[in-house]
């Protein structure tokens, strides 16, 4: 089975692809960390990086649709948590809107231009916790054998039942399947632990990972940094 | 005296809900043997193999290689005796094929310098090639990730090397690829499966199990040419040798 829902475009190789995972993580979370403090009067700011994030998305070569596309599913969350706010008036809310919408837009930009096992590299290189990054890697490993599992399931469903069953009944046979897909993950993950440790695995995750790091990274790093001090010095 | 490979005595293993899954297991290995675990499912071949690392603990004593395994030698055990697991999904759970390979040699301590090395070897041994170190397990077929465990368990060099099952759910291609790799390999061997062919095959020895216990230990041949022990256990006698039988 392929799976098309993670990774999907961060094997291209548009400039922003090349980067090695460590440049991008500190450049997109220093831009995202400007965003978060830009003051909510300096409203030129905001245009300014608004304007960053979209060349860098043209330079990403990632379709537009596709960017849109997630930004649509990640919407109502946004939605929800602006209006959880009422007390900030219009203009409050748009700013946050505002706020919340470029750092996801920053946020698809780094995960699609970068293969996940690039990004937990990039985290590991820059010193976050093995213990954390190995949690991610197990979540991303498991993620297409937990998705086939319930699509197996499913299919055995959809093979013993004519029709639709009454609503309640579907919620019973929904609930008892996602029951047993919990335990079997419970399961697996036990016969895991046991390969672990059968691989020598005492407690402590010992990682091999060869350091490149190249002008490329530099350049870019510099310009974010360069960007950054740039826009709030314009105040 | 005779250094074995494999000294189980008395081994008994009951699990948590109280089910007895070993009883009284006796069983010595020497260097070099390849041996075959046959036997009804259920009957605590997986069980066994577990113990032989001791992933489970129970009563009874192990001996690997002329040391006692208890918790004091756990990981100099673990070196020596490897598993491969019936499900590679189990059994692979890093990102790319090259991480998987390298968690075994990394916990055991191998000089960064020469991990890239040991992972080319492994998967050589396995029957694979070095350029897919990058690919993610969830891109490859179930024979590939069955060979990839086999490598990831090799890279450890260990000199025990226990399977559960390995050419389980393979197309006859695979099935036959990694019955010659497996064929291949030095270390002791111990094969737990329900394919009978490739005990044949690959063993010269066979230990027959059902309901936790030892039934029979002997010479492959004479013990699955055996109509009625094979069938009393649930097992059949394998096509090959009912044709030179009849024949």
């Amino acid at each position: 089975m392929r799976h098309s829902f993670i990774d999907r475009y961060s094997a291209l190789d548009s400039p922003l692809h090349l980067l090695e995972p460590r440049s991008k993580l500190v450049a997109f979370t220093t831009l995202i960390i400007a965003v978060l403090c830009i003051p909510a009067n300096k409203g030129i700011l905001f245009f300014m990086y608004f304007f960053a994030t979209a060349i860098l998305m043209g330079i990403s070569q990632v379709p537009l649709t596709f960017i849109m596309g997630r930004v649509l599913v990640i919407l109502p969350f946004i939605v929800l948590a602006t209006l959880a706010a009422p007390w900030r008036g219009f203009p409050g809310l748009a700013i946050l809107f505002i706020r919340a919408i470029l750092c996801l837009l920053l946020l698809i930009l780094l995960t699609n231009t970068t293969r996940f096992i690039e990004l937990l590299r990039g985290l590991r290189k820059l010193g976050c916790p093995e213990i954390l990054v190995m949690n991610l890697s197990f979540l991303y490993r498991y993620l297409f054998v937990l998705t086939e599992e319930a699509m197996r399931m499913k299919q055995a469903r959809d093979c013993r039942r004519v029709g639709r069953a009454p609503f309640r009944e579907e919620l019973k046979i929904l609930s008892s399947m996602l029951g047993t897909l919990l335990i079997r993950s419970f399961e697996r993950a036990e016969r895991m632990y046991s390969a672990m440790l059968s691989r020598g695995f005492s407690g402590e995750f010992q990682v091999y990972s060869p350091r490149i790091f190249s002008w490329r990274d530099l350049t870019f790093l510099s310009g974010a940094a360069l960007f950054v001090v740039m826009t709030f010095l314009i105040l | 005296m005779t250094d074995y490979a494999v000294r189980i005595t008395r081994l008994g293993y009951t699990y948590p809900d109280g089910t007895k899954a070993l009883e009284g297991i006796d069983l010595d290995i020497l260097p070099g043997e390849r041996v075959a675990i046959v036997g009804p499912s259920g009957a605590g071949k997986s069980t066994l193999l577990l113990h032989l690392n001791g992933v489970l603990e129970s009563t009874g004593s192990i001996r690997i290689m002329s040391s006692n395994l208890d918790s004091s030698n756990l990981q100099q055990i673990r070196k020596q005796v490897g598993l491969l697991f019936q499900d590679p999904n189990d059994q692979l759970f890093c990102p790319t094929v090259f991480e998987d390979v390298a968690f075994g040699p990394l916990n055991l301590s191998v000089p960064p310098g020469e991990i890239p090395r040991r992972v080319q070897k492994a998967l050589a041994d396995a029957g694979l090639d070095y350029s897919m170190r990058s690919r993610s397990s969830h891109h490859l077929s179930l024979g590939e990730r069955r060979r990839v465990s086999l490598a990831a368990v090799l890279a450890m060099e260990p000199v025990i090397l226990g399977m559960d099952e390995p050419t389980s759910n393979l197309d006859p291609r695979n099935r036959r690829h990694l019955i010659n790799v497996i064929s291949g390999l030095k270390a002791t061997l111990i094969i737990a499966t329900h394919d009978l062919e490739l005990v044949l095959d690959v063993c010269s020895r066979t230990v027959l199990m059902d309901h936790g216990k030892i039934w029979a230990d002997g010479e492959t041949r004479a013990m699955l040419a055996n109509a009625q022990l094979m069938e009393m256990h649930g097992l059949e006698v394998p096509l090959s040798l009912k044709a030179v039988g009849s024949g």
